[in-house]
């Protein structure tokens, strides 16, 4: 691969003399996907791209754009075009100037080389997962197995210099055995073939684990949710959590103010760009800040939204390393363990209620109020005394994000890395236990 | 046109054949995107997307392959096929059968959608202009609410082809689009908030954003929406009438039409991530889904739609599909691949969002067939029901059964009128209870803007949904917990 923090600083050269602020980001990008169906491979993708990421600002009015660059040479053509639009701007009530250089202290392990040997042939760890799925008993399976590598250079026109290269493993399986399904997922930095297998197992797990249907009566009930609805719902609470989200009405944290208890106890939600296993990883975000680990909503308090250094500027707060320059995000998400030695204790600990393994299409009919439902897929199961008596379809749950979090009353200890469509931002998450949730169905 | 070297896009065609492949496409993409964000009229800044590079795929030993770059240099383009190349013969010992296209008449042609105003028109210093008079009008309208938030994205958008394959096909294509998103709350200290989101769209020129005259509808609806915060009441408890608009309706085909017909979810291709259908194949032509007001068409030919191409990205030529034909499941949307396996012709609904992405079964414009009677004939002997006109929350499961879609705007029928407005209506439904359910339709054929995500990884195309606004026999609403 080419240096791409040296494309970087050359593009930064030749913008830096026209413009105000400028950050430029590289990323080189070398991936390989391979998508299964009916237990076989479907097709082989592979990406081999530049992509080049620019902010450029002048009196205050921001510009970002993303770009295929022919050659480094075009640049100037690409400025020439973006001085146009600027000077049709206004400045921005969130324009800061980029911050001045700090020291990073770049993280450790994020690049795997048996990642990147396996990209050419694949194949292996194909089989790994679907025969640990098949091995469980079930019908077909269908899912994706993806390797890749990027290396990212950032070079700011206040002498940011910076670069990091790290790999990515994501995986995920879908069991299939008669009427049944069962799903799961993980995403990491690193090709570690037990986690690969562990995919096609449990998904094989859910998929044969009730082999008779239930029912249930839409009303409130307490739910167990797996790793992957936890992500899945967690990731929506940390996109609320984007300064720029409450700005423009897009967050239940518009109602909410640091040190405003928002969930129970048991609850933390945190961004961890400083986990060096999961795969949003980051030593330094697209301004040049470092980053940091921190919690976004702690024992059940929220603590702070996600900045850059404009939101940071226009909300009176400080940049929290979350920079994205138009919309600061969480890297990677963390949600803290709890007290629970497995699934099945928890499980037990539910008493009567229900277990959702796998959920998808989360809407919201109000952001500022939480108000959203969403839809399981694959395993739900009924459970009575502590033990599950059938498998459930589709269910929908459908209540208020601060319900959820207020409800939360235990975890696992065990924590799970995932990432698939619908766990974006990578996560490790537990089983989590929430009391009195609102379950639909439809009437005809 | 497209700037694409069709020289070098044959080449990587012909390198791909050279080196074994029974079949080889490259696809040259270029999108070109630029917006502006505004917040309570305030420009937050504006933004540019460049995505061009070349998308190959070929099959080797009846194993799919696909690479993307956007080194677009000899060099580039000979590294994606050796590795499309390589990865698809090294995946092919994994595979039980091989994969064949169907047979198809493919297209050698050079087409545009032909603008009443060029796109350029649509600068930066005009999308602001625009986003502003939106914004003021949401603003400005609320008399007896707050408004803490305004959200308005502008776009505009030139999508470039050329598409190369092995089978003949030389498809070059023009297609220039424009997007506005807009985002408010509204706020009442006593009723709490009330939130909507807007999408308009479409495929054409600078004269798109004056025809829609967004400006004037928002004002109506902002002053309408503060009548559902101050004075909505909950949806009758007994099943009644319930009339759903076009706006509810469009998106309501998409996701219980337009998905299930998929071909390759029928076939369980995208089962992992998109899901399946509860469409079978023993049910093509046969299975009543609804009555027989319940026709979904999908055009992709509709002058001026978000989801316009007059080829495919297999270079087969477009035409109307009836995915439900009077009530019966009718005919799925096929690419080459599930044609074949399902023995007949594709029907044109391969595409990519990019470049970077190989081409799938795709919806393009999908509505309901409207009828010939007015709104208000559809509603005049309505003695107790609700007209749904608006929606925010939607779901659907993954083999698009079960549903949910819960009403921002909605009102009470009494007697065959409008009355006092209702509150997040809950409309939850199976497909089949839907288009069972259907007792009239209006002549008030809508369209809207929608996004529609699939595949792996996923891919956003751009579409639209509509329909007329139409008449379900006693539902029982739900209300939100």
């Amino acid at each position: 691969m080419v240096d791409a923090l040296a494309v970087a600083k050359e593009i930064l050269g030749k913008l830096k003399p026209r413009f105000t602020d400028v950050a430029v980001r590289v990323e080189l990008i070398d991936s390989v996907m391979v998508k299964l169906w009916n237990s076989e491979p479907s097709i082989t993708q592979s990406w081999i791209e530049t992509r080049v990421g620019l902010y450029l600002t002048k009196d205050g009015k921001v510009f970002v754009t993303e770009v295929s660059l022919p050659n480094v040479g075009s640049v100037e053509d690409l400025a020439r075009r973006v001085e146009k639009v600027v000077s049709a701007l206004e400045p921005s009530e969130f324009y800061a100037p980029l911050p001045e250089p700090q020291t990073y202290t770049p993280l450790e392990g994020i690049y795997d080389p048996n990642v990147v040997k396996a990209m050419d042939d694949p194949g292996r760890y194909v089989e790994l997962m679907v025969d640990a799925a098949l091995a469980e008993g079930v019908d077909r399976v269908a899912g994706t197995l993806v390797l890749g590598r990027e290396f990212i250079g950032l070079a700011t026109s206040t002498g940011f210099e910076g670069s990091e290269e790290g790999t990515e493993v994501e995986a995920y399986l879908r069991s299939f055995k008669g009427e049944f399904s069962g799903h799961w997922a993980y995403g990491s930095r690193r090709l570690d073939e037990q986690a690969i297998k562990e995919v096609g197992r449990r998904s094989g797990y859910y998929a044969t684990l009730a082999s008779s249907k239930a029912s249930f009566t839409p009303g409130k009930y307490d739910v167990v949710l797996s790793p992957l609805v936890v992500g899945n719902l967690a990731n929506t609470v940390m996109f609320m959590a984007s300064a720029m989200a409450a700005a423009v009405g897009m967050s239940m944290f518009m109602k909410f103010k640091p040190g405003d208890r928002i969930g129970s106890e048991h609850v933390t939600i945190a961004d961890a760009p400083r986990d060096p296993l999961l795969a949003g990883s980051r030593s330094f975000d697209d301004e040049g800040v470092p980053t940091y680990d921190k919690a976004v909503i702690e024992k059940g308090v929220f603590k702070t939204l996600l900045h850059s250094t404009g939101t940071a500027a226009k909300m009176g707060a400080k940049s929290t390393g979350n920079a994205g320059w138009l919309m600061p995000h969480a890297w990677n998400i963390h949600v803290s363990p709890g007290e629970f030695a497995s699934e099945e204790e928890l499980i037990s600990e539910l008493g009567d209620g229900i277990v959702i393994t796998n959920n998808w299409y989360t809407r919201m009919q109000n952001y500022v109020e939480g108000i959203f439902s969403t839809v399981s897929r694959d395993a739900a199961f009924l459970v009575r005394n502590g033990e599950i008596v059938g498998y459930l379809t589709r269910i929908r749950l459908a209540d208020k994000l601060p319900n959820l979090l207020r409800g939360w009353v235990a975890a696992t200890r065990d924590t799970y890395l995932i990432k698939w469509w619908e766990v974006e931002t990578p996560t490790k998450a537990p089983y989590v236990l929430v009391r009195n949730v609102n379950l639909t169905k439809p009437t005809i | 046109m497209a700037k694409a070297d069709e020289g070098l896009i044959s080449r990587a065609v012909d390198y791909a054949l050279s080196l074994g492949a029974s079949y080889a496409e490259a696809r040259y993409q270029r999108d070109v995107t630029d917006e502006v964000v505004l917040r309570n009229g305030r420009v937050v800044g504006a933004g540019s997307n460049v995505r061009e590079g070349v998308g190959v795929r070929l099959l080797v030993k009846g194993s799919l392959g696909f690479a993307a770059t956007n080194n677009l240099t000899w060099e580039g383009l000979k590294e994606a096929v050796d590795k499309a190349f390589a990865r698809a013969r090294s995946a092919a010992r994994l595979r039980k059968e091989p994969i064949v296209f169907s047979e198809e008449r493919l297209g050698r042609v050079t087409y545009e959608v032909v603008v009443k105003e060029p796109l350029e028109n649509l600068d930066a210093e005009s999308m602001i202009r625009y986003g502003r008079e939106v914004s003021e009008a949401i603003m400005s309208s609320a008399t007896k609410v707050k408004v803490p938030a305004v959200m308005i994205e502008a776009s505009t958008n030139v999508e470039e082809k050329l598409i190369i394959n092995s089978d003949g096909a030389v498809v070059r294509s023009l297609i220039p689009r424009v997007a506005v998103f807009a985002n408010f709350v509204l706020v009442d200290p006593q009723k709490g908030t009330l939130q909507r989101m807007i999408e308009k769209g479409g495929s054409g020129g600078a004269e798109l954003p004056k025809e829609w005259r967004l400006a004037d509808e928002v004002r109506d609806e902002v002053r309408r929406l503060e009548n559902v915060l101050l004075n909505a009441v909950e949806p009758p408890k007994e099943a009644v009438d319930v009339v759903v608009g076009s706006e509810v309706v469009g998106l309501l085909v998409h996701e219980s039409a337009g998905h299930p017909m998929e071909a390759d979810r029928i076939l369980g291709r995208e089962a992992a991530q998109a899901g399946e259908s509860f469409v079978k194949p023993d049910m093509i032509g046969k299975f009543r889904i609804g009555t027989e007001l319940a026709t979904v068409i999908e055009d992709p030919t509709i002058p001026g739609s978000a989801g316009y191409y007059l080829f495919d990205d297999e270079g087969v030529p477009a035409r109307p599909r009836y995915l439900y034909k009077e009530g019966i499941i009718n005919e799925p949307l096929h690419n080459r691949h599930t044609a074949k396996i399902f023995g007949t012709k594709s029907n044109a609904a391969a595409r990519a969002m990019d470049y970077a992405s190989e081409p799938i079964v795709r919806m393009s414009n999908t509505y309901l067939k409207p009828g010939d009677m007015s709104f208000e004939e559809l509603i005049e002997d309505v003695r107790l029901g609700v007209f749904i006109r608006s929606y925010m929350e939607w779901n659907i499961d993954d083999a698009r059964w079960n549903q949910r879609y819960v009403g921002l705007e909605a009102y009470m029928i009494r007697n065959g009128e409008l009355a006092e407005p209702v509150r997040n209506p809950v409309l939850e439904i199976t497909t089949k209870g839907f288009y069972s359910s259907i007792v009239g339709v209006d002549r008030n054929l809508r369209f809207y803007l929608g996004l529609c995500g699939k595949g792996e990884p996923a891919q956003g195309v751009p579409v639209w949904f509509g329909g007329p606004d139409v008449r379900l026999s006693k539902i029982k609403l739900g209300v939100i917990a």
